[in-house]
């Protein structure tokens, strides 16, 4: 058994032992404690907290506080842990009230986006290596327009040399929008490869009314478009695993938000805690 | 009809002097001083005169008092001879590191950890002008040339606070670190006013001692008093020796020295030239399906171990300095001499090695009695030797052939800490990036970029190399192993900005930048020319816990490996 695979079981298995044991917890207490929703709402809470300190930790790289790595396996499990602990606070009920409907929403959302980054986390990157071309994301743009230029000269020289506006006529008609700007980003998420293939089929029909000399003009097209699909699934991919977090972070401060306002509001009804 | 020339192939080293501003007459000055007043020219071939070696191979230089010749710890590729004046050797405790151009070392504490998180600088390599204050009891000047020579202010002291040695005129010294490529294990400085010395290059010693059988006995007897009796009680199997089985060990041990010591530099050429086909250049050691001579240990350098596939040859390991190759065949033949097995793989130099060859009778009448029966290997077996793979069965089998080859055409194998990147884990996020900055000042000493092969990436870092071509030739040492772990690190503030291990890194892991003041402006010499200086990753060699790369990656994607230690990377790819 692998490392990852042992500590997929270790954090899973924990997990379940935690999770068994706040179930009969509170099947037990349930009716016999006083205010055992205060305890599950403080321990949710304090799981919580200790989940968003994940992000400070990432800004304090050089202290000696763990790797990352084991912050991010205590952060899937115990996020997955806090859900059983909010469904037992909630005492497996439908949120009733405006107020508890935004909380619970917000921690669905902070949940639902945590799976979606872990997923993509986990998914992307082996397509991104399957697929070739390793790029620097921030350079995405330059290449780009690298890769444009290099498009328009090759349209121009067809001009110049093979006394022919053929090649550049098509390149105006359906390559240039292609080479402008990131194109068909959720098809390539999707791993949907049909409107590159529909370019090169086009190129591949006009290949038939040009001369020799014109094909192989033709064929740096095709190669340039092969390339420019492959940044533009790239620049895709990447954007996915760079934005997901601005999703995660603002409805996790916001949900901690809501939480505070919740503990506030509960004390200040309740005639204050035992 | 006048006569034909004759022709001959020049050394390629040639093409470029070692010092161009050799003269003949300094070549006839040369030659009627001992100790190449004493060699024989006709010894010499017709294709390397000695007088050619002279004139291309060596320089003349001149040192004041105190200035340092060689420091302890640095690499060369070159001896000195003592033609005039007195040098010392630095013999006990030693130069502090400060005097000899480094950085004392020093851990951040915690206030300093702690400090880190609101006193980063917010220019992009920006220093105080206070950190580039060196320490007062050295100073530089400019020598011949434009040649930066750094010297000991006070002589006297140094003489009274340290066991030195003189070494006269005649003497050689040096000659061990330039021909097996170890680091010098002494400093030594001019002591009196001025100071004459032959430096000769590596290649021009090697052919000198060919040639000459005094100097070769010379040095042969100081290596093998001085360097190989240590070199030998490393490797497990020469433990159990006595010390009289050693030492005839020790006489009857081969030297030899394969390659290119300027791989580097071919390196880097065929790289940006994409070339492959290199394994044509790797001269071959031993052969499969040769009769083994005699086991080969590595001393310094690596080398390839390949098997026949189909019409070429498949890389399965390498080997590094430690390493030895040959000892199961000769093992397997001495515990089956009816039925004696050839070399089952062939060796190669990758760029250069020196190796020490034991001979197959030395091990088979000393060293294999003294193996104890567990300690050997086991015997070959036919279905073994079709698929086997000399040291690391196992890991070879791990990584892929096709793994290793490329972990060696790019010369990875050089790396104590090279930066892996498991592409499928990788989520691109740069958290380790970021965590560099942070650790550096906010400058990444990085790029999270570099060849790939497969789901493999090794980025574009220092890889604090086993053989760190970086540091040969630094004029002040800043560039120095450190004191915690043998990483490679700059000190910033002997760093003279010259290029010399910018230029001489394979990788391209040493960056140049322009020094900013706090105020964000450029710093300046006298003739407003930028101040320049080489960075590179350190290896967090200041941080509490480890490279701050390694420990900033949520999923285990990046890891700084010693790729020298093939065991260690098929592990981790198998993790």
């Amino acid at each position: 058994m692998n490392s990852f695979v042992k500590q997929r079981w270790l954090g899973f298995s924990l997990f379940v032992v935690l999770s068994g044991t706040a179930i009969w917890l509170q099947a037990r207490w349930f009716g016999t404690v006083l205010r055992l929703s205060y305890l599950t709402g403080w321990v949710l809470f304090a799981v919580i907290l200790c989940l968003t300190l994940y992000n400070p930790r990432k800004k304090l790289p050089f202290l000696p506080l763990l790797s990352s790595e084991a912050w991010l396996q205590f952060h899937i499990y115990a996020g997955l842990l806090t859900g059983v602990l909010f469904a037992a606070h909630m005492s497996y009920r439908i949120p009733s009230g405006l107020f508890q409907t935004i909380l619970a929403c917000l921690y669905v959302l902070v949940m639902l986006s945590g799976f979606f980054g872990l997923f993509v986390s986990r998914a992307l990157p082996k397509r991104l290596t399957a697929r070739g071309g390793e790029v620097l994301f921030e350079r995405i743009p330059a290449i780009r327009h690298a890769l444009q230029d290099r498009a328009e000269a090759l349209a121009l020289k067809s001009i110049a040399e093979v006394k022919s506006a053929t090649i550049a006529d098509f390149y105006s008609r359906e390559l240039r929008g292609f080479f402008e700007g990131q194109r068909n980003l959720g098809l390539h998420l999707l791993e949907v490869s049909s409107p590159v293939n529909r370019l090169l089929n086009r190129i591949k029909d006009l290949n038939r009314y040009l001369n020799q000399e014109e094909q192989v003009m033709l064929e740096q097209f095709a190669v340039l478009v092969r390339q420019k699909d492959g940044l533009d699934y790239h620049y895709a991919l990447q954007l996915v695993l760079k934005t997901w977090l601005f999703v995660h972070i603002p409805l996790t401060y916001s949900l901690l938000l809501f939480t505070m306002v919740h503990i506030v509001l509960v004390f200040a009804f309740s005639g204050g805690a035992q | 009809m006048p006569a034909a020339p004759t022709t001959f192939d020049r050394p390629q080293r040639w093409d470029a002097a070692f010092d161009p501003k050799m003269t003949d007459a300094d070549v006839d000055r040369l030659l009627d001083t001992p100790p190449f007043s004493n060699m024989r020219a006709e010894n010499f071939p017709a294709r390397l005169p000695l007088r050619d070696i002279l004139k291309q191979d060596t320089s003349i230089r001149r040192y004041r008092q105190g200035e340092l010749i060689v420091r302890q710890g640095d690499y060369g590729n070159s001896a000195f001879l003592v033609m005039s004046g007195n040098v010392r050797v630095v013999l006990r405790p030693g130069l502090p590191p400060s005097l000899l151009g480094r950085r004392e070392p020093a851990r951040k504490n915690v206030f300093r950890l702690l400090a880190q998180m609101w006193a980063n600088r917010k220019e992009p390599e920006s220093l105080q002008a206070s950190e580039l204050k060196g320490d007062k009891r050295i100073g530089a000047r400019v020598g011949d040339g434009d040649e930066v020579k750094v010297f000991l202010q006070d002589v006297p002291r140094v003489l009274s606070e340290q066991k030195t040695d003189l070494i006269q005129r005649g003497e050689l010294f040096g000659e061990i670190a330039a021909l097996s490529r170890m680091a010098r294990t002494a400093t030594v400085f001019a002591e009196s006013e001025e100071a004459e010395l032959l430096e000769i290059r590596w290649q021009g010693l090697r052919d000198i001692m060919r040639y000459d059988d005094a100097l070769r006995k010379q040095v042969d007897t100081i290596y093998r008093e001085r360097a190989l009796r240590s070199a030998l009680r490393q490797v497990p199997i020469f433990r159990r020796l006595s010390d009289e089985a050693l030492q005839e060990v020790i006489a009857r041990t081969e030297l030899s020295t394969y390659g290119d010591y300027d791989w580097s530099g071919e390196y880097k050429r065929l790289a940006q030239a994409a070339a492959t086909g290199q394994r044509k250049q790797e001269p071959t050691i031993a052969e499969e399906g040769d009769y083994p001579n005699g086991v080969v240990l590595i001393r310094s350098g690596f080398a390839r171990v390949s098997q026949k596939f189909g019409h070429g040859h498949r890389t399965l390991n390498y080997l590094g300095a430690g390493q030895f190759y040959g000892f199961e065949e000769i093992a397997h033949n001495w515990r089956n001499p009816a039925s004696p097995l050839p070399l089952q793989y062939t060796l190669r130099v990758i760029g250069y090695a020196h190796v020490i060859v034991i001979p197959t009778t030395v091990m088979e009448k000393l060293v294999l009695p003294a193996v104890p029966k567990g300690d050997l290997p086991p015997l070959i077996t036919p279905v073994e030797s079709e698929i086997a793979t000399a040291p690391s069965k196992d890991a070879a089998e791990k990584i892929g052939s096709e793994m290793l080859e490329f972990l060696t055409e790019s010369r990875f194998f050089n790396g104590t800490a090279t930066m892996v990147i498991d592409l499928e884990r990788c989520t691109r996020c740069d958290d380790c990036v970021r965590a560099c900055a942070a650790a550096h000042d906010n400058n990444p000493r990085f790029l999270r970029h570099g060849p790939s092969h497969g789901r493999i990436m090794i980025a574009n870092a220092c890889m604090h190399c086993v053989d760190p071509v970086c540091m040969i030739g630094c004029p002040t040492g800043a560039i120095h192993r450190g004191a915690f772990g043998g990483e490679v690190v700059i000190n910033p503030v002997t760093c003279i900005g010259c290029k010399a291990c910018f230029n001489n890194c394979p990788y391209e892991a040493i960056r140049m930048v322009e020094i900013r003041d706090e105020s964000g402006a450029f710093l300046t010499d006298k003739e407003l020319n930028p101040i320049i200086k080489a960075t590179k990753c350190d290896l967090c060699v200041e941080q509490v816990g480890g490279p701050s790369c390694q420990r900033a990656c949520p999923h285990g994607a990046l890891a700084r490996l010693n790729l020298n230690e093939i065991d260690v990377f098929a592990n981790w790819l198998e993790r």
